[in-house]
């Protein structure tokens, strides 16, 4: 093994099927969306440049300023409660003996399941002639308009695909704590319990400091993946009422495929490719991490 | 060295099939020889489309052309959908050996997105059906939609005759037909007529002010008075739209579309206060109801009114027969002081061949069948829709429904597409679409609704 590590010529012929898909598959179409967000392009006929007509366009675009709240609010609710809820649940199910894998599995099951269709089931659920208000209606609770209230600066549609949402990938979340904290020797805590500390006091200085490489890896992944969040909100609402619970992935796919406007979606991609390499870089160096001998 | 060249040898192996599981041909058929791909996120039916036009190039026999509709063909019990199977039915058994037609289906919310990535990739079905408008506006623009002039005209001058000349009007640009009708529909209001005679409703409403009064009625008597979905924005647009034609006629349409007409004028703040006030009579749950709901809602005997397309007869008939005898028909009311109230909202449902495709042949004898005298005379004898052609059809055989629009289409001065497939774009339509849902829920004013669409004109349409 070492000496195929030793030879460069080696090393290149591994790399190289992974560059190739690496640039064939990512890099050259973000070089092409961004060349794209300079032209007007409906994908039928040729792009024509226009500067940055598009970029001005999205100054003035509402419909993007809502998508760019929605975006945000997505970031901050499944930065905040997918980290608290799956360290809780990880330490938890570490800490039970009997049923650990049966909750383990009944959590995780809704991240291997379609987003598409479990967007569909739970517009099902929230709409208002069945499911949900069917059943407040039993006690003779008239439920809201889950899906189409539009009251408030973040209306309920938005709070209703925030929890789905949760309880879809939290258990992804738990899944990588509990991997890091298993990784944690037990005798780190026997000492500590021998020299006096509580259960809480345990978490608080060996576990918390322990999986903090795990924090930046998971907070990473959510921000990211709710940045670019499409399915549920396009299953659930389609944007609506009124492109009220538009994000910017969903708006950017309406741009380009229902309205043929694919230089002003690259333009829109171009955005979300910017706030994605940001929130990483801030969480990198918002984060410091270091390392312990566990 | 043995070991470097084993590697390369591997990792080339490695790259050529990965690769291969990521390609993609732009063949929408048979006739390159390659195989025919499709958008990985179509049904089902795409892939078996595929496979069989895989085969096809193999074997050089039988030409695989593609057909994409909006609703699912197996699953629907609306009767037109069912209809169009048969279709479809027919011409792989018509032209067994010679043709064959897969069809691509999705649901109506889905359409649009998913017929424009097939055609931005390159893999657009040979056919497909398409809303009169800004729809068909925006392929024959982008050169996706082939002319069909010359076909009709001259190579099938026989066909071309057969319909009703009226019905190709919304369909040429520049003097070039670019789409073919398949059938007809008029939006109108119907009603159960068990439930207005329990709330002592003798005769239908002829004006918006006897409509509220009979809204009334209809609620004291225990029903909901208009069933309609706001949750399908198009369903909420088309009664704004025939609020808008009400309070200002054809002027306000064509207006708007050369500027002339500004969104914010009395007419159109008028019809948007009327359509605050008649939505106060729609069912509680219309905000989040889709139009499937609505219309259940309708010929289940909960609400009295249903103001909707003429196709909707070959729903409610498909899904509950014995509704047929109680429903009645009548013309959307007119406003006291407004305009002309004999207006009609019409469309029609079309097939766009695909400007690429290369079963050309194929193609024109699918379109041949859809509007044959058999399909047609099934449209009207079982769909309850109106046909497109001359077919002479038995009138007793045709739901009770259809006689009813015919009659109101006798007195009908004028006709007018949907509001939103009538504005200058796509997107246009939606933004009248959500402006008047905002007005239902309540979170813009009518001026407010109003000015944001004068306001997208503006930016989009008057001053681009």
């Amino acid at each position: 093994m070492n000496k195929i590590l030793s030879n460069k010529k080696a090393i290149a012929v591994f790399v190289l099927p992974t560059v190739i898909l690496f640039t064939l598959i990512l890099f050259v179409p973000v070089i092409q969306m961004i060349g794209y967000s300079f032209t007007d392009y409906n994908a039928l006929s040729k792009p024509s440049f226009c500067g940055l007509k598009n970029y001005r366009t999205m100054m003035k675009d509402d419909v993007l300023l809502t998508a760019l709240k929605n975006s945000i609010f997505f970031l901050l609710f499944s930065a905040v409660t997918q980290q608290i809820i799956g360290i809780l649940l990880a330490v938890l199910l570490t800490n039970i003996k009997k049923g650990r894998n049966t909750f383990k599995n009944i959590i995780y099951l809704p991240c291997v399941l379609s987003s598409a269709a479990l967007g569909l089931l739970w517009a099902f659920m929230f709409n208002p002639r069945m499911g949900i208000n069917q059943f407040l209606a039993v006690f003779g609770i008239k439920g809201p308009l889950w899906l189409m209230d539009t009251k408030g600066f973040i209306i309920l549609p938005m709070w209703v695909i925030a929890f789905v949402a949760l309880w879809q990938y939290v258990g992804q979340n738990m899944m990588l704590y509990m991997a890091q904290i298993t990784g944690i020797s037990q005798d780190l805590y026997e000492a500590a319990y021998v020299d006096g500390a509580s259960r809480g006091q345990a978490f608080r200085y060996i576990t918390l400091p322990l999986i903090k490489p795990m924090l930046v890896i998971t907070l990473s992944l959510n921000c990211i993946g709710s940045l670019k969040f499409f399915d549920l909100v396009y299953n659930m609402t389609q944007g609506g009422p009124n492109n009220r619970t538009q994000v910017l992935a969903t708006w950017l796919y309406f741009q380009g495929f229902q309205y043929f406007k694919y230089g002003y979606s690259s333009a829109i991609a171009v955005l979300l490719l910017i706030m994605c390499l940001a929130v990483t870089f801030l969480i990198k160096k918002g984060i410091h991490v270091e390392t312990y001998e566990a | 060295m043995k070991k470097e060249l084993v590697a390369i040898i591997s990792c080339a192996a490695m790259m050529s099939s990965v690769l291969a599981g990521c390609g993609v041909s732009t063949d929408t058929g048979t006739g390159g020889g390659t195989s025919a791909t499709a958008e990985s996120s179509s049904t089902a039916e795409t892939d078996n489309a595929a496979d069989a036009s895989t085969q096809t190039a193999s074997s050089g026999e039988v030409e695989e052309i593609q057909w994409m509709f909006w609703d699912d063909l197996d699953a629907s019990s609306d009767l037109i959908t069912q209809g169009y199977k048969q279709v479809i039915d027919r011409f792989n058994e018509q032209y067994k050996g010679q043709y064959h037609c897969t069809a691509i289906t999705t649901n109506l919310e889905e359409y649009d997105t998913k017929l424009n990535a097939l055609i931005a990739a390159g893999t657009a079905p040979d056919v497909w059906i398409c809303n009169p408008g800004p729809n068909l506006t925006q392929y024959v623009e982008a050169g996706a939609a082939a002319d069909l002039t010359d076909i009709l005209k001259n190579q099938n001058a026989d066909w071309y005759n057969s319909f009703n000349q009226s019905m190709f009007e919304r369909l040429t640009y520049d003097d070039k037909i670019m789409a073919v009708p398949t059938n007809f529909a008029a939006a109108l209001c119907f009603y159960n007529t068990e439930i207005f005679e329990k709330a002592g409703i003798a005769n239908p409403p002829e004006t918006y002010d006897e409509l509220i009064e009979d809204c009334k009625k209809i609620k004291a008597a225990g029903y909901d008075p208009i069933s309609c979905s706001a949750g399908t924005a198009w369903c909420l647009s088309m009664v704004a739209g025939y609020l808008c034609d009400r309070e200002g006629g054809p002027d306000n349409l064509a207006g708007t579309a050369d500027g002339s007409v500004q969104w914010t004028d009395k007419t159109f703040i008028d019809a948007g206060t009327k359509l605050k006030e008649l939505s106060q009579y729609f069912q509680d749950t219309a905000a989040g109801d889709s139009n499937d709901q609505a219309t259940a809602l309708f010929y289940n005997g909960q609400a009295g009114i249903l103001i909707q397309g003429s196709w909707v007869i070959a729903q409610i008939n498909g899904n509950n027969p014995d509704f047929e005898d109680k429903c009645g028909v009548f013309r959307f009311p007119g406003i006291t002081g407004g305009a002309d109230p004999n207006r009609m909202i019409v469309k029609t449902d079309n097939l766009v061949m695909s400007a690429t495709t290369k079963h050309q042949d194929a193609a024109i004898a699918l379109m041949k069948c859809f509007t044959d005298d058999a399909a047609e005379k099934y449209t009207a004898e079982v769909g309850g829709k109106i046909p497109v052609t001359n077919v002479e059809f038995d009138a007793s055989k045709a739901p009770k429904q259809l006689g009813y629009v015919q009659d109101i289409l006798k007195t009908t001065t004028g006709t007018f597409g949907f509001y939103n497939e009538s504005l200058a774009s796509v997107e246009a339509g939606d933004t009248f679409d959500n402006n008047m849902v905002d007005i239902y829920l309540g979170n813009k004013t009518p001026e407010q609704a109003f000015t944001a669409i004068n306001d997208y004109y503006k930016d989009n349409v008057w001053n681009k």
